[in-house]
């Protein structure tokens, strides 16, 4: 059954899919070191079943999913038609057209994708009239990141979205609708070949196939939810949603704009009414917010398995990331402003060639630093070392900034009151004043914020207040370091120091150091790099 | 440390002057449009001299387009040595760039319409990072393509896929 002769005529090496009998292969195959991809020792194929190349198409399954999900959007012009049509033949006849219509278009749809691993690529061919075949080399897959919506739950189905490292969404593959068996198959064949290219011994070792647990967020520390600020505007979202679709519906059952207005002249005339709605959507932000948080981050569990960094969370919708730990170069750990009074920090990967990172790429949830400290220490490794506070002109320009447009704004505000005499004015003037006054505390926690550091192995630098973030990163990611010093700057002596990293954000900025530390950090961090060019940044 | 070809001078001073004809001719037309409008919120001694505003923009603008092309190029400088690439840049903003050659992921040069008048190129240096990555404008086209063909064959040697 090894004999690639038995394929097709294309000489490729023998696909890694196995007969398509067996979607569950056992334990995931150790990888030969060094050696030619052997085909996994699988049972024999069932007669009649093609041995190997058999181009695959989802679960048939998912044609339960696509008309039902696309139920929501028909049901209006649906109901549309039996109410303006009456409930003639005609109108039911529309309606089951409609119906039909969709479900030929998932047929259509599931029937002409079909996917396949040829060798050491990914194949997925779309098919009806035209052809369109997008060929993904297993080596550029990063990560595959598996998750069961609610109703892909019920049929035991799964969505794997396969993350290339291209940037942009476009060169992302999305199999919406396999089964879940197929998707855990399908997840380490498409995982070990990007492992397997450039570390075999690492993969070689037998100990690495094993799971291992790094942390299992208990529930009770969901109760920070409500600190994150995730998900607070809820309530809004939904307001909001809610008048459309009364709009909308509104719309299709005839009640016109009169209704609406009269409804709104009503509402106008009971203002209490209004403050009230008002109020308890104010109050229910913490509440709708720790929920979603709650839903989104249930049994939040983050583990090692074979290279792999593991991050599974969701109670409706559960989703598992994997990050290859290969390519994991630091962590940003955040804290907003109630996050950091109850000492709590919620910490966010950085990995090079990951798109949409900052719903993929979290590690943990809401947890209490020393704990989010253990845990990045034991799963990338720890920063061991003080950050270097930045000159007291920093805090200068900090206040400065946080007051000044405040400050600003009230004279301006003065004036109109001066010229005008109007209450809004006043008003106004109130409240820049206020936030002026806010802006001492801001800038002064801002200044207490920025950092810089490095430990022999990773760099790290701070900043921002209301939302702090305090990245982590190996010193081999750097790529590049640049400086910049506005004219304001130059005024001050200070300028930005940003390390160019090839992963995450790109780039990580000591915002305000002075000339010296700015000259010694990318000397301290790349000695070799900054020899020739001693006297740069000139000094002034 | 080397400068960038004197010629740069001229490449900045006509997207100067590019820049100059367009404020102008935007500040003309909002003056005309807005001034013979005769709406009511605008004030008084506006309407009476809308003139008043292409003059101020070129009072405003002209100091900072005529220095900048000078400033810029006494400003600008790049080097290569010991396998870094340097860039100095900037007007009223000063940048400085360290690139080691051996992060150096692509070498692009480019020029656009000036600079083919000019003879100058656009050297472009990317890494894996935007913020590593660096753009050394005003070369001379001679320099930039050799310098372009030199750290790439650099590169090529000091491949180091760390990132």
């Amino acid at each position: 059954m090894t004999d690639p002769g038995q394929g097709p005529a294309e000489p490729t090496p023998p696909s890694w899919v196995p007969p398509d009998g067996d979607p569950r292969p056992g334990p995931p195959p150790v990888p030969r070191p060094g050696g030619d991809p052997q085909p996994v020792p699988g049972p024999p194929p069932p007669p009649g079943q093609p041995p190997f190349r058999a181009p695959r198409r989802f679960s048939p399954k998912v044609l339960l999913i696509d008309p039902v999900r696309m139920l929501p959007s028909l049901l209006v012009p649906l109901i549309g038609v039996l109410f303006v049509g009456g409930f003639s033949p005609r109108s039911y006849a529309w309606a089951a057209a409609g119906v039909v219509g969709t479900v030929l278009v998932a047929v259509i749809r599931w029937a002409t994708f079909t996917y396949e691993i040829v060798g050491d690529r990914l194949e997925t061919k779309r098919s009806l009239i035209s052809r369109s075949i997008r060929t993904i080399p297993l080596e550029r897959i990063r990560g595959v990141d598996i998750s069961t919506p609610p109703m892909h739950r019920l049929l035991g189905l799964a969505v794997m979205k396969i993350d290339t490292g291209a940037s942009g969404g476009k060169e992302e593959a999305k199999f919406d609708g396999v089964t879940l068996a197929e998707a855990e198959r399908l997840k380490p064949i498409l995982l070990r070949r990007a492992g397997r290219q450039e570390v075999p011994e690492a993969a070689a070792a037998p100990a690495e196939a094993q799971e291992q647990s790094i942390i299992a967020v208990p529930r009770r520390w969901l109760l920070y939810g409500p600190l994150s600020g995730a998900y607070l505007l809820t309530p809004f979202a939904f307001a909001g949603g809610a008048v459309g679709l009364a709009f909308q519906w509104g719309g299709d059952l005839g009640l016109g704009q009169d209704a609406a207005l009269s409804a709104g002249e009503w509402l106008w005339g009971h203002p209490y009414l209004l403050l009230a709605a008002a109020l308890l959507l104010v109050l229910a932000m913490p509440v709708t917010g720790g929920l979603m948080y709650a839903v989104f981050n249930w049994n939040f569990q983050l583990k090692r398995r074979d290279g792999y960094l593991v991050a599974e969370r969701g109670l409706i919708n559960r989703r598992s990331v994997s990050l290859e730990s290969r390519r994991v170069r630091g962590y940003d750990i955040v804290d907003g402003l109630a996050e950091r009074w109850a000492g709590v920090v919620r910490v966010w990967a950085i990995v090079t060639g990951l798109g949409d990172s900052e719903t993929r790429g979290q590690l943990l949830p809401d947890v209490p630093r020393a704990v989010a400290y253990q845990v990045t220490a034991d799963a990338i490794g720890p920063f061991r070392a003080d950050l270097r506070p930045h000159p007291r002109v920093a805090r200068k320009r900090r206040l400065f900034r946080a007051i000044f447009p405040w400050l600003m704004t009230a004279l301006v505000a003065l004036a109109g009151a001066w010229v005008s005499g109007l209450t809004l004015w006043w008003v106004l003037l109130v409240l820049a004043l206020v936030l002026a006054a806010l802006g001492i505390p801001l800038g002064l926690d801002r200044y207490a914020s920025l950092g810089h550091g490095y430990d022999g192995a990773r760099l790290s630098m701070r900043s921002g207040s209301l939302r702090r973030t305090q990245a982590v990163f190996e010193r081999r990611a750097v790529v590049g370091w640049r400086m910049r010093q506005t004219w304001f700057q130059r005024r001050a002596g200070v300028l930005t120091l940003i390390a160019g990293v090839g992963a995450g954000t790109g780039g990580y900025a000591a915002v305000d150091v002075s000339k010296a530390q700015a000259a010694a950090f990318p000397a301290e961090v790349t000695p070799e790099w900054l020899s020739p060019f001693a006297d740069e940044p000139p000094k002034s | 440390m080397n400068r960038v070809s004197r010629k740069a001078v001229g490449l900045w001073l006509l997207e100067s002057l590019v820049a100059f004809v367009l404020f102008l001719v935007a500040s003309l037309v909002v003056a005309r449009w807005v001034g013979g409008s005769g709406w009511s919120w605008v004030p008084g001694w506006f309407a009476d001299a809308p003139w008043s505003l292409p003059v101020a923009t070129v009072v405003l603008t002209l100091p900072f387009l005529l220095t900048e092309p000078f400033v810029r190029y006494a400003v600008h400088r790049w080097e290569l040595s010991g396998d870094v690439v340097y860039a100095r840049s900037g007007y009223l903003t000063r940048e400085w760039v360290f690139v080691p050659v051996s992060r150096i992921q692509t070498v692009d040069k480019g020029q656009g319409w000036f600079e083919r008048l000019l003879g100058l190129a656009t050297l472009e240096i990317r890494t894996a990072s935007h913020a590593g990555s660096s753009t050394i404008k005003g070369l001379d086209f001679r320099v930039a393509a050799g310098l372009a063909e030199q750290l790439a064959r650099r590169a090529e040697e000091l491949r180091d896929d760390a990132t």
